[in-house]
C-alpha cells in the first residue's frame, strides 16, 4: 500500500514537473489513440480491392442491395416500401419492401440523405461501397466496449485490435461488399454491449435501449435468429445456475416485449416472432422468467411445505398445458413448421439431401477445418484459453460470452456463411486470454516485480493481486512468444485480405506470362451492352446466380434471381436450359423469353462458369413434377463421369446449354498444340463441334467470351 | 384565303426578285469540291462572282436548300475565316445568308465552306456483319445559287473507288475514289437537279445523340470537366446475328464496326477517367503527342450499326492555362465543346459552367449562336450559398464548332477564406461543444448504482 502511495505522489508529481497530464489522463489518451488507430485500420485493411480495382460494388447480392439502396434513395420511403419490382422474377414480379431486410438499405440511404443535406454531394454508389468498411470500424469501436463491461479495458483493447483485422470478418465487409451482415455484425454486438449492460445494472433504460438495437439487428439481417435465441439461452443458464435476480428480470421482460413487438413492425418477419418455432425459445424463457419470479415472490410469502405441494402441481399442469397446445397449434399450422435452412444448422446433411437449392449454394456447405485456420489463425489457439479464464471466474456476462462462443463455433462449423457470428466472439475472447496473460507476466520482464514509477495505481494493483515471482528471463521470453504471434497473426490477416477477400469477382484480373495483369471485364461488357442494345422490356433468361447483377447492371426483366424463394420457377429454367433445342423453345416461348445468357468460361479458363454448375440445373430442373423427364443420371457418360468430350453423354451434348456455350467454339484455336475446340476448363475437346442453332441466334459474346447472350428468334411466318 | 395569301406571296416574291437580280450579278465561275469520304459532307466552293454593268458588288446572297447544315464560313481574300450568320428571313424556305465585302469592286473571288451532317444516308439499311457498308448521297448536281451561274465544275471525293452509281449528267470523268462532273455551262439561277451516288464507305458513322459538358471551376487553380456522351452508331444496321468468332478471326480495321475512336484532350489535362453507370472501363490507351493527348477510348463493345452506348469521360486542367484576371474582375477561355473523334457529329449539346461561389456580374459570350437556358444554382463541397450557373445548347454540332467562348465575372478574393474558415469554426465549435458537455451533469439524481 505504501509503495502504491509513493508511485502515486512520485508520478503526479514527475509529472507535474514536466507539465505533463496526470496518469488518469495519460491512460485515457492512449486508450483514445489505440481505439481510433485500431478503427482506422479496420477501415483502412478494407479498402485493398478499391485501391486495385476501383470503386464498384462486389459478388452478387450486393447488387441487389445497391439497386434497392438507389431505388430507395432517389424515390423516397414509402415508394420503396409499396415497390413492386417487374424487373424480377418475370412473369411473378417480387414485392420488394415485404421481402427484404430494410436496414441496410435504410442505413446508407440516411447516409446519403444527411451528407446532401450536408452540401457533400457524395455518389450513392460510393456510400454502398464504403459503408460496410465504415460499419466495421464501429464494431471496433462496440467490440471494445463490450469486452470492456465483460472483462477489462486492457482485453477490450486487444479485442479491438484483433477485431479489426480478423479475416473472417473481413471476408464479409470489405469495401464494395455491400451485403447486409456488413452492418449485422456491429447491430449484433451493441445489442449484446447493451444486453450485457441491462443485466450488470437492471435499469430499464439499458434493456430498452438494448430493445432498439435489437430492432436494428432484426430490419437488417435474418440472422437475428441466433441473438433472439442466444440471450433467452443466457437467461435460462443464469436461472439454472440460481444467479436469476431482479435485475435479470427487468432486463429480458423489458428487451423481450419492446424487442417482440418493434421486430413485428418489419413486415418481411411479420408474425414470425409469435409463429414460428425459431423463436419459440424466447417465448418460452420469457414465461419462465415470469414463473421464476412469481415463485420466488409465492416462496417468500407462503409457509414452505405448502409451498412444495402447490409447486409441484403447478409444475406439472403447466407442462402438459404447454404441450397440449403446442401440439395443437403445429398440427393447426399457426406455428409454422420448421423450416429448411433451420434443419441444416442441425443437421448438416438435411439440406443436401432435401433441398438441392440450398445445396447449391457453396457459402451453405460445412466448414473446413483449414477454414478456420485460414479465416481465424491464432484466435482458435486463444480461444480455449479465454475460455478458461471466464471459466475461472464466473459472472452473469462472463455466462453469457461462453454460451456465445459455445454455440457460435458449432454454428460455423455448420455452414461456412456464420464463421461470421464466431469471429466476433474470437476476438473477445482471444482479447481476454491474451490481455490475462500480458497482464500476468508483463510486470515481471523489468525484473523482481518493483513496479516503476510510471505505473499507474488501478494497474499496480491489478498486478498485485495476480501472482507474480515469475523470473525476468521467462517473463521476457513469454511476452515475446505472445508479440511474435500478435505479429505473426497481423501478418496473416493483411495476407488473406489481399490475396483471398478483396477480388470483386466481377471483375477477374489475371496474370499473363510476362508478369503483366490482364483484366477480363467481360461481366460488365456484356451486361452494359444489354443495357444499351436491347429492347427497354426485354426479358432475359438466365441461371439464377446473374439475375440480381442483370437487373442492377443492365436494368432488364429476368426470369430468376438470387432471392430463391419460387423453386418451381427456377426448376422450370433449369428444365430449358437441359432440355433439347426444341423442347427448351418450347418452355421459352411459354416464358416470353426474349434473351438467354449463359456464362462460359473454356476459352479463358475461368471455372465458375455454367457447364461447371449444369449439374445442379439438372438437379434443380428434375426435383419438380414438370420437369420429371430430366435424369440426371442421363447427362453422365457410360462410365458415370460428366464429359464434355466425344465419351459424353449424347443428351448433353444436345441439350441446349451445351450448344449456347460451345456454339462455334469447335473452330477455335483456345491453346498452343491442341486441336480446335478445346475446352480450358473441363481441359477436353468438346464432343460436338458443327452444329447450327435453330431457335436461337447469338446476340453477343464478349471479347473473352466468358458472357454469351442469345436472342430468342421469332415464331417463323406462315408460308416460308 | 390560302389562296390569296399565296398570291401575296407570288408578288412579294417577284418584288424581292426584281428588286435584286437587277444588278446583275453572275457567277462566271464556281469550283466545287464535295468531301464526302466521310460522314459528313464537306463542301469547299470557289466562286468567282462578276457584276454585269460594272458597278462594285458590295452585298452577296449565299442559299443553302440543305436543313442539314450545321456549319458555314467565307473566306476572302483577306484570307479570313468569317462565320455567316443566317438571316431571319427564309427564301422559298431556303436558308439564306448575306455577307457585305469590305472592299467593293465589280469582280470577287471568295471561298464558301459548309459542312453539313446526315446527308450519307445508309443503302441497304440493313447489313450483315460481313457485309461493307454501302451508302448513298443525295445532293444538289448544280451550284445552287441566286445568281445564274456561267461555268462550274463539281469534284465529288469518295471513300473509296467502289463505286455503284452516280448520276450520269455528262461530261463527266470517274478517277480512283473521286468524280468530276462538269464542267456545265450556263445554269440558270435557283435551278435544281438532283446529284445521287451510290458507294462504298466504311468510315465510322458515329453520331453523339447528347453530349452534356460540365465545366467546374474553382479559384484553387483548377478546372474540372467533365462529358457525358450518348453515342450510336448511325450506319447500316447489323442484320442477323453477331458472330464474336467472325469478329476476332477478320480483325480488318477498315471494317464499319467502330473499334475504338481518337479523343483528343489539352496537353495539361491530368486524372483522366473514363467510366459509365456500371464503373470504370478499363480498356483505353493514353498518348501525348506533341501539344495534345491523344486518348483512345474502346467502349466496352464495338459499336455496330444501330449499337448504343453511354459514357463518361472526365479530367483536369489547371486554371491558370485558361483564366485571366484584373483585379476582381475575372475571364475564363475555354472551348465550348472539344474533339470527341474525327469528323464527328453532335446532335444536341447542354454546356454547363460551374462558376465559384459568390461570382457576380457574369457576362457570356460565343463565336456562334447558341440558346442560353437560364441560370442555375449548384450546391456541392463547403457551398452555403450555390454556385452559379451558366447553361446553353446547341444542336447539329461539327469539328469546326471547336472554337473559344469567353466568360467574364467578378469574384471577391476574400471569398476564398469561407470555406476553410467553414470548416476551422465547424471542428471548433465541436470541440466546444464536447468540453462543455463533458462538464455537465445531466443525472436527475446521484450516482447511486454506478459501479
Amino acid at each position: 500500500m505504501a509503495v502504491d502511495i509513493g508511485g502515486g505522489v512520485g508520478g503526479s508529481a514527475a509529472s507535474r514537473a514536466k507539465g505533463l497530464l496526470t496518469w488518469e489522463k495519460q491512460e485515457h489518451l492512449l486508450r483514445l489513440i489505440i481505439l481510433i488507430l485500431a478503427a482506422v485500420l479496420s477501415f483502412a485493411t478494407r479498402l485493398f480491392s478499391v485501391l486495385r480495382f476501383e470503386s464498384v460494388i462486389h459478388e452478387f447480392d450486393p447488387y441487389f442491395n445497391y439497386r434497392t439502396t438507389r431505388f430507395l434513395a432517389e424515390q423516397g420511403f414509402y415508394k420503396f416500401h409499396n415497390w413492386f419490382d417487374e424487373r424480377a422474377w418475370y412473369p411473378l414480379g417480387r414485392i420488394i419492401g415485404g421481402t427484404i431486410y430494410p436496414g441496410l438499405m435504410l442505413t446508407s440511404a440516411a447516409l446519403y440523405r444527411i451528407m446532401w443535406l450536408l452540401n457533400i454531394t457524395i455518389d450513392i454508389r460510393n456510400v454502398c461501397v464504403f459503408l460496410a468498411p465504415f460499419f466495421s470500424s464501429l464494431t471496433v469501436l462496440v467490440t471494445y466496449a463490450l469486452t470492456k463491461e465483460i472483462h477489462s479495458t486492457g482485453a477490450g483493447l486487444v479485442a479491438a485490435a484483433l477485431i479489426s483485422i480478423v479475416p473472417g470478418y473481413i471476408s464479409r465487409s470489405v469495401a464494395g461488399s455491400y451485403d447486409n451482415e456488413g452492418i449485422a455484425i456491429f447491430c449484433m454486438l451493441f445489442t449484446y454491449y447493451l444486453w450485457i449492460k441491462a443485466v450488470k445494472t437492471g435499469t430499464i433504460f439499458w434493456s430498452a435501449m438494448s430493445a432498439l438495437a435489437y430492432f436494428y439487428m432484426v430490419s437488417s439481417w435474418g440472422g437475428y435468429v441466433f441473438l433472439i435465441n442466444l440471450i433467452p439461452l443466457h437467461v435460462l443458464a443464469l436461472m439454472i445456475t440460481g444467479r436469476f435476480s431482479h435485475r435479470i428480470y427487468i432486463a429480458y421482460s423489458t428487451l423481450y416485449c419492446v424487442g417482440t413487438i418493434l421486430s413485428m413492425q418489419i413486415s418481411f418477419v411479420g408474425f414470425q416472432p409469435i409463429q414460428s418455432s425459431e423463436h419459440m425459445l424466447a417465448l418460452g424463457v420469457f414465461g419462465l422468467c415470469q414463473i421464476h419470479a412469481f415463485v420466488d415472490y409465492l416462496r417468500s410469502r407462503i409457509p414452505k411445505d405448502h409451498f412444495e405441494l402447490l409447486f409441484k402441481t403447478l409444475v406439472s399442469s403447466v407442462l402438459t398445458l404447454v404441450l397440449v397446445v403446442g401440439t395443437l397449434l403445429t398440427i393447426t399450422g399457426k406455428v409454422s413448421p420448421w423450416t429448411g435452412r433451420f434443419y441444416s444448422l442441425l443437421d448438416p446433411s438435411y439440406a443436401k439431401n432435401h433441398i438441392p437449392i440450398i445445396a447449391s449454394v457453396s457459402e451453405h456447405q460445412p466448414t473446413s477445418w483449414s477454414s478456420f485456420y485460414f479465416d481465424l489463425q491464432i484466435l482458435v489457439f486463444l480461444f480455449p484459453a479465454g475460455l478458461y479464464f471466464c471459466f475461472s471466474k464466473l459472472t452473469d456476462s462472463n455466462i453469457f460470452i461462453i454460451l456465445y462462443g459455445v454455440t457460435s463455433i458449432y454454428f460455423a462449423g455448420v455452414m461456412v456463411r456464420l464463421m461470421l457470428v464466431l469471429a466476433p466472439v474470437m476476438c473477445v475472447l482471444s482479447g481476454i486470454a491474451i490481455s490475462h496473460l500480458l497482464a500476468k507476466y508483463i510486470k515481471s520482464v523489468d525484473g523482481g516485480g518493483t513496479p516503476k514509477p510510471t505505473d499507474s495505481k488501478r494497474h499496480h494493483k491489478k498486478l498485485e493481486q495476480q501472482t507474480g515471482g515469475v523470473k525476468s528471463e521467462v517473463a521476457i521470453g513469454f511476452v515475446g512468444i505472445i508479440t511474435m504471434m500478435l505479429i505473426v497473426y497481423t501478418l496473416h490477416c493483411t495476407w488473406v485480405t489481399s490475396e483471398a477477400y478483396s477480388s470483386p469477382s466481377i471483375v477477374l484480373s489475371a496474370r499473363s506470362h510476362d508478369g503483366g495483369r490482364i483484366i477480363f471485364d467481360d461481366f460488365r461488357e456484356a451486361y452494359y451492352w444489354l443495357q444499351m442494345n436491347t429492347p427497354e422490356d426485354a426479358r432475359i433468361m438466365s441461371w439464377w446466380d446473374y439475375g440480381y447483377q442483370i437487373t442492377a447492371m443492365a436494368n432488364r426483366t429476368i426470369l430468376v434471381d438470387n432471392n430463391t424463394w419460387n423453386n418451381t420457377h427456377i426448376s422450370r429454367v433449369g428444365q430449358a436450359m437441359a432440355s433439347s433445342e426444341e423442347k427448351a423453345y418450347e418452355i421459352m416461348r411459354e416464358l416470353d423469353v426474349d434473351y438467354v445468357l449463359v456464362i462460359f468460361g473454356g476459352l479463358t479458363g475461368y471455372s465458375s462458369d455454367d457447364i461447371n454448375k449444369f449439374l445442379w440445373m439438372v438437379r434443380i430442373g428434375g426435383s419438380t413434377d414438370r420437369g420429371a423427364h430430366i435424369k440426371e443420371k442421363d447427362y453422365y457418360a457410360a462410365n458415370g463421369e460428366f464429359r464434355v468430350d466425344k465419351e459424353g453423354s449424347p443428351t448433353l451434348l444436345n441439350c441446349l446449354m451445351y450448344k449456347m456455350c460451345y456454339y462455334r467454339f469447335g473452330q477455335m484455336y483456345t491453346e498452343g498444340g491442341k486441336a480446335q475446340g478445346y475446352d480450358r476448363v473441363r481441359a477436353a475437346e468438346i464432343g460436338n463441334k458443327d452444329f447450327e442453332l435453330d431457335v436461337l441466334e447469338e446476340a453477343y459474346t464478349t471479347e473473352h467470351w466468358l458472357v454469351r447472350i442469345y436472342k430468342v428468334k421469332d415464331l417463323p411466318n406462315r408460308g416460308v | 384565303m390560302f389562296k390569296i395569301l399565296y398570291i401575296y406571296f407570288l408578288i412579294l416574291q417577284c418584288f424581292l426578285c426584281a428588286s435584286k437580280t437587277n444588278a446583275e450579278i453572275i457567277n462566271t465561275n464556281v469550283e466545287r469540291l464535295l468531301d464526302l469520304s466521310s460522314q459528313l459532307v464537306k463542301t469547299t466552293i470557289k466562286i468567282t462572282a462578276e457584276e454585269t454593268t460594272g458597278k462594285p458588288i458590295t452585298e452577296y446572297v449565299f442559299l443553302v436548300a440543305d436543313p442539314n447544315l450545321a456549319f458555314i464560313s467565307l473566306k476572302d481574300d483577306t484570307e479570313k475565316n468569317i462565320l455567316l450568320r443566317k438571316n431571319k428571313e427564309d427564301l422559298n424556305g431556303d436558308q439564306t445568308f448575306t455577307f457585305t465585302f469590305k472592299k467593293a469592286s465589280p469582280t470577287q473571288t471568295f471561298v464558301i465552306e459548309t459542312v453539313s451532317s446526315k446527308n450519307i444516308r445508309p443503302h441497304p439499311v440493313e447489313i450483315e456483319q460481313n457485309d461493307k457498308q454501302l451508302v448513298k448521297y443525295n445532293g444538289s448536281l448544280y451550284f445552287y445559287s441566286k445568281y445564274k451561274t456561267r461555268t462550274q465544275k463539281t469534284n465529288v471525293k469518295l471513300s473509296s473507288s467502289n463505286i455503284l452509281f452516280h448520276t450520269q449528267q455528262k461530261p463527266f470523268s470517274v478517277g480512283a475514289n473521286r468524280i468530276i462532273l462538269g464542267p456545265y455551262e450556263d445554269i440558270e439561277a435557283l435551278s435544281q437537279q438532283e446529284l445521287v451516288v451510290h458507294y462504298e464507305n466504311q468510315t465510322p458513322f458515329l453520331t453523339v445523340n447528347t453530349l452534356e459538358r460540365t465545366i467546374e471551376l474553382s479559384h484553387w487553380g483548377n478546372i474540372a470537366v467533365k462529358e457525358e456522351i450518348q453515342l450510336t452508331h448511325a450506319g447500316a444496321k447489323l442484320k442477323g446475328s453477331f458472330s464474336r468468332y467472325d469478329f476476332q478471326k477478320e480483325g480488318r480495321s477498315d471494317h464499319s464496326a467502330v473499334k475504338s475512336y481518337k479523343t483528343y484532350l489539352p496537353a495539361s489535362a491530368s486524372g483522366v477517367y473514363y467510366r459509365d453507370t456500371n464503373g470504370n472501363i478499363s480498356t483505353s490507351n493514353m498518348n501525348l503527342v506533341r501539344d495534345f493527348i491523344e486518348l483512345e477510348l474502346r467502349p466496352r463493345f464495338p459499336l455496330f450499326g444501330g449499337w448504343k452506348t453511354k459514357y463518361t469521360l472526365g479530367y483536369n486542367v489547371p486554371s491558370y492555362e485558361y483564366m485571366y484576371n484584373d483585379g476582381n474582375k475575372y475571364q475564363l477561355k475555354m472551348h465550348l465543346i472539344d474533339h470527341i473523334y474525327d469528323n464527328m457529329v453532335i446532335d444536341e449539346a447542354v454546356i454547363k459552367i460551374i462558376l465559384p461561389e459568390g461570382s457576380t456580374q457574369i457576362k457570356f459570350s460565343t463565336p456562334y449562336q447558341i440558346s442560353r437556358r437560364p441560370n442555375e444554382l449548384v450546391h456541392t463541397y463547403l457551398d452555403t450559398i450555390g454556385r452559379p450557373v451558366v447553361t446553353f445548347s446547341k444542336s447539329n454540332l461539327v469539328e469546326s464548332h471547336i472554337a473559344d467562348f469567353t466568360l467574364n465575372y467578378s469574384f471577391e478574393k476574400v471569398s476564398l477564406l469561407q470555406e476553410p474558415l467553414l470548416v476551422s469554426a465547424f471542428i471548433y465549435v465541436i470541440f466546444l461543444f464536447t468540453i462543455v458537455f463533458l462538464r455537465l451533469d445531466f443525472s436527475i439524481t446521484s450516482h447511486s448504482h454506478k459501479e
